[in-house]
């Protein structure tokens, strides 16, 4: 099978010019001064540093994460269900369901959050129908409440096709050998369902976190102007304020903690496998 | 795997037969008339032109290509198909929502042909040498501009630039809900009112939103003093912490439009739209000074066509085109005989306190290009909006 | 024990409601003849007739489709290939490729936007649809590669070789064993790069050119005043859609029909 290992040499060389090159021009403006240009290359930890000694950055850093957390959370409880059942269903439903769950990506994701804005409003569809049972003025939009639903309704799709791909063509025999066991319904969902699908879950989590912590337009609709989440932050220095290396560094903060907390997850991933949940 | 392809293929196949019948108008065909007019029809009707006016139907770059790069919805309907008939060119038109958005681009080499960047961005552009100059002798109709709008601060004689739409900044508020003695006697102050709590839009917009703050304050928007533009940044602190104010941009005009909230900082020409969609809303400019802004075309010194980009801007400022953009985007054409037109009694805006920008206030000022406002500006901005 | 059974249909039930809600909202809007989004003006045809004259918004309609689905063959075809090859490398290229993915994933869009945006314009690329689509095609493969690789991982390691111990050439190894049972992993992988393709605004903006639009970037920057022709285009796409999957789901059963015949 070590022949199969070439096919991946063409990628490392695209990967090269279109990923890793880029981000160096990025890393170069992190830790250069102001003056957007190649000639005054001055390394300095500047950027770094005004990121971490201002409480107002931090504060939105962890707001970022939090919120994050949250919505990977949710998506999980109910995307892991829903991804269940799904895989449970029989051949033809399935792909209808799969579909359907699918389907509303397609729909531009700015139209989408228009229209939770409208729905959410003070004068929208929501407010209506509690104002008629008799709960009046319940502010919705423009608060965290507005940016998770929002993020859990973009995201959650990644989540279920990514649990579902783990389960599906999931080796029903190692189900009936669970059950032949004495297993009862639980233990065999704990202790083999779950761990096999754990690589489905796994890249359902990275999936979902990733992009919620860099989130831009979300919170910047669905939030309000002032609901200033981490991404936020970078698009402004990068686009308003026209600081990049500030901006970069940002950024480079940004990627290195969720590198690390990747890196925990995976950690937990192998660790779950070595345990019990061994395939063969 | 199979279904999938099937069904990617039959989507690409049935979007491409709908966009196929689509774009065969954006070309410069002239027989796409018939369907433009249908559609159009409910839209803007240019008014008559007058004698004054020079719009030259013949061109001696036929079938040439413009590159316009303008803000999104900032051009009248009908102002670029009947260009491409009128000069038998194509235009391709790309659009941006802020000005550094443009800047980018600009900075990164894109070219374009004709731009249309804010004043202070002007200034910058000028400065950084990426602008060219005009031949106005290609520019007659420079002579409709309206007083308001001649001599402005960042490029006086016109060298480089031509008005396209322009305003100010003021106060749209609720006549019904807001006390009038408060907007009149506190001005931008009013923001700070905490009878008003929680029922005011800030705009989005850093120099905006200090301009405001040091207008109230008495200093200049253009300031450059660390002291007054700390105030400023406490101003606008003190608004977040007592006011809990919601910041939009183009939402706060469909929201003051449906009377969302009660008071809002709003550029005229949008408070001209939701003043006349609205009738309980009313505009006021404060005493204490306000922004007078101007968006203007310019000519990137690397247009690939700056002879047609030229001609254009001449066409753009003529009566019907001017009017037509007026009309469609709701701000004040810099063009004298439109303005009269729309205000007069049987005009559009008759009676809109909005549409037309006063002119000749001292206190009011246009943006400046200034790097260590900008700088300091946008380290504090960020701040502003996230530390609540 | 029927409580249980029911359990799954309300669950389900409610999610659907959940993710068609915005779309339905959107499609009835789009008859809005007022441009609010919450207060309804009554019935009217116009922003689609708005939509239909616009050229900007159907060559972006175009753009935008063209591209996704270019950029989700590519991606999907060489994110997998490149993912199967992967498995057997050293693990140094693994750890290199891995991590090389996650930077677009992890990436602010507008990280790698300007990134890419400096990258072409030193390397003097003129920008316009190919390179918003070399641009997909980078950040579709993570997605593909991300999805493919979990499958990956559970494959059983001896029936490739099990099949080359038959007679298979390494070529028939690889397309009637290996990837049929990647099938879940790449389906899943297509459908989200297609998803990013379709949506992405910010990358797209920064690399294209020549007034090459997609219709991410109309939304966007035509949100003035907010324009209820994207929600008719919006409806138009919903309608191509639902019509192409009952097609697809309708055909094989009426030739099932034929069959029996």
């Amino acid at each position: 099978m070590k022949q199969f290992r070439s096919m991946a040499y063409p990628y490392i060389v695209w990967i090269s010019i279109m990923i890793v090159a880029p981000m160096l021009l990025i890393m170069m403006y992190a830790f250069t001064g102001k003056g957007n240009s190649v000639a005054t290359f001055k390394f300095t930890f500047d950027n770094f540093l005004r990121f971490f000694s201002d409480a107002i950055f931090l504060d939105v850093l962890k707001r970022s994460l939090l919120i994050a957390l949250v919505t990977t959370v949710i998506c999980l409880i109910i995307g892991y269900p829903t991804a269940y059942f799904i895989a449970h269903s029989d051949g033809r439903k399935r792909i209808m369901l799969i579909l359907l769950v699918t389907i509303p990506t397609w729909i531009n994701m700015l139209v989408r959050t228009y229209a939770w804005m409208g729905i959410l409003q003070d004068d929208g569809i929501v407010n209506t129908v509690l104002d008629v049972i008799g709960i009046k003025n319940v502010v919705l939009l423009h608060t965290s409440f507005a940016v998770i639903l929002g993020m859990v309704y973009n995201f959650i799709p990644f989540m279920i096709l990514q649990i579902y791909t783990s389960l599906s063509k999931m080796d029903k025999s190692l189900i009936e050998a669970a059950n032949d066991l004495g297993a009862d319904n639980f233990q065999t969902f704990t202790r083999v369902i779950f761990p096999l699908s754990l690589p489905g879950v796994i890249s359902g989590i990275t999936l979902v976190f990733l992009p919620a912590v860099s989130s831009f337009f979300i919170p910047k609709l669905l939030g309000g102007g002032q609901y200033v989440l981490i991404g936020n932050v970078i698009e402004n220095e990068f686009l308003t304020s026209g600081d990049w290396n500030f901006g970069s560094a940002i950024s480079l903060i940004m990627t290195i903690i969720i590198m690390i907390s990747m890196y925990i997850t995976k950690k937990i991933d192998s660790g779950a496998k070595t345990e019990g949940g061994d395939e063969k | 795997m199979k279904k999938f392809i099937a069904f990617a293929l039959s989507a690409v196949a049935a979007v491409s037969m709908l966009s196929g019948c689509g774009s065969s108008q954006g070309t410069a065909s002239k027989t796409a008339d018939s369907s433009k007019a249908a559609a159009g029809s409910a839209a803007s009707s240019s008014a008559e032109p007058t004698s004054a006016d020079s719009t030259s139907a013949d061109s001696s770059k036929s079938g040439g290509t413009l590159k316009f790069y303008n803000w999104g919805e900032y051009v009248g309907e009908n102002v670029i198909s009947d260009f491409e008939k009128q000069y038998g060119v194509k235009v391709i038109s790309e659009y941006f929502d802020s000005n550094e958005m443009m800047y980018t681009k600009l900075q990164a080499g894109d070219t374009y042909d004709v731009v249309v960047p804010s004043d202070y961005m002007i200034e910058r552009l000028i400065k950084e040498n990426m602008l060219q100059k005009l031949d106005k002798s290609k520019i007659p109709n420079l002579s409709s501009l309206y007083d308001g709008v001649k001599n402005l601060a960042f490029d006086p004689d016109n060298t480089y630039s031509v008005p396209y739409l322009w305003g100010s900044v003021g106060i749209v508020y609720n006549k019904n809900k807001v006390d009038k003695a408060d907007i009149e006697n506190e001005g931008f102050a009013v923001l700070k009112n905490t009878k008003y709590k929680g029922r005011i839009y800030m705009y989005d917009s850093e120099r905006d939103s200090f301009m405001v703050a040091l207008k109230n304050l008495g200093y200049s928007a253009n300031t450059e003093n660390d002291a007054e533009i700390q105030k400023a940044y406490e101003w606008l602190q003190e608004v977040n912490n007592t006011m809990d104010p919601v910041y939009v941009t183009d939402e706060v005009i469909d929201n003051m439009a449906n009377g969302m909230k009660d008071i809002a900082v709003v550029y005229s020409g949008d408070a001209a739209y939701i003043l006349s969609q609205n009738k309980d809303m009313d505009y006021y400019c404060p005493k204490e000074g306000t922004n007078i802004w101007c968006d203007s075309m310019v000519i990137p010194k690397n247009a690939e066509n700056p002879q047609l980009a030229t001609e254009f801007i001449n066409y753009v400022l003529s009566y019907p085109v001017s009017y037509d953009n007026s009309e469609t985007v709701g701000y004040a054409s810099p063009n004298a005989e439109v303005l009269n037109a729309m205000t007069a009694s049987d005009g559009d805006y008759a009676n809109n306190a909005a549409y037309l920008p006063r002119s000749g206030y001292a206190k009011d000022e246009v943006f400046t290009d200034n790097e260590v406002l900008r700088q300091k500006l946008s380290e504090l901005w960020i701040k502003v909006k996230a530390g609540k | 024990m029927r409580k249980i059974r029911l359990y799954p249909k309300i669950h389900m039930l409610i999610i659907m409601a959940f993710f068609y809600i915005p779309i339905i909202y959107t499609i009835v809007f789009s008859f809005n003849s007022s441009k609010s989004l919450t207060h309804w003006g009554g019935f009217s045809l116009k922003w689609y007739e708005k939509m239909l004259a616009s050229s900007d918004m159907m060559s972006a309609l175009w753009t935008t489709i063209s591209i996704a689905v270019l950029a989700t063959i590519v991606s999907t075809a060489v994110g997998t290939i490149t993912a199967i090859g992967l498995s057997k490398a050293k693990p140094a290229l693994k750890i290199y490729v891995e991590k090389s993915n996650d930077l677009p994933i992890m990436n602010p869009d507008i990280v790698t936007a300007i990134g890419l945006l400096m990258f072409f314009s030193a390397i003097g690329v003129k920008k316009g649809y190919f390179t918003m689509l070399l641009a997909h095609i980078m950040f579709c493969i993570p997605y593909v590669m991300l999805s493919v690789g979990p499958k990956l991982r559970s494959l059983d390691p001896n029936l490739a070789d099990a099949a080359l111990d038959l007679g298979a050439t390494p070529w028939q190894a690889l397309t009637k064993v290996i990837i049929p049972q990647l099938t879940p992993g790449i389906v899943s992988g297509a459908l989200i790069a297609f998803t990013m393709s379709f949506d992405d605004f910010i990358i797209s903006y920064f690399v294209t050119g020549n007034g090459v639009n997609n219709i991410s970037i109309l939304v966007y920057t035509m949100s003035k005043r907010i324009n209820p022709s994207i929600n008719a285009l919006s409806t138009i796409i919903m309608l191509v859609i639902t019509i192409v999957l009952v097609l697809v789901n309708i055909i094989p059963l009426l030739k099932k029909k034929e069959i029996k015949q």
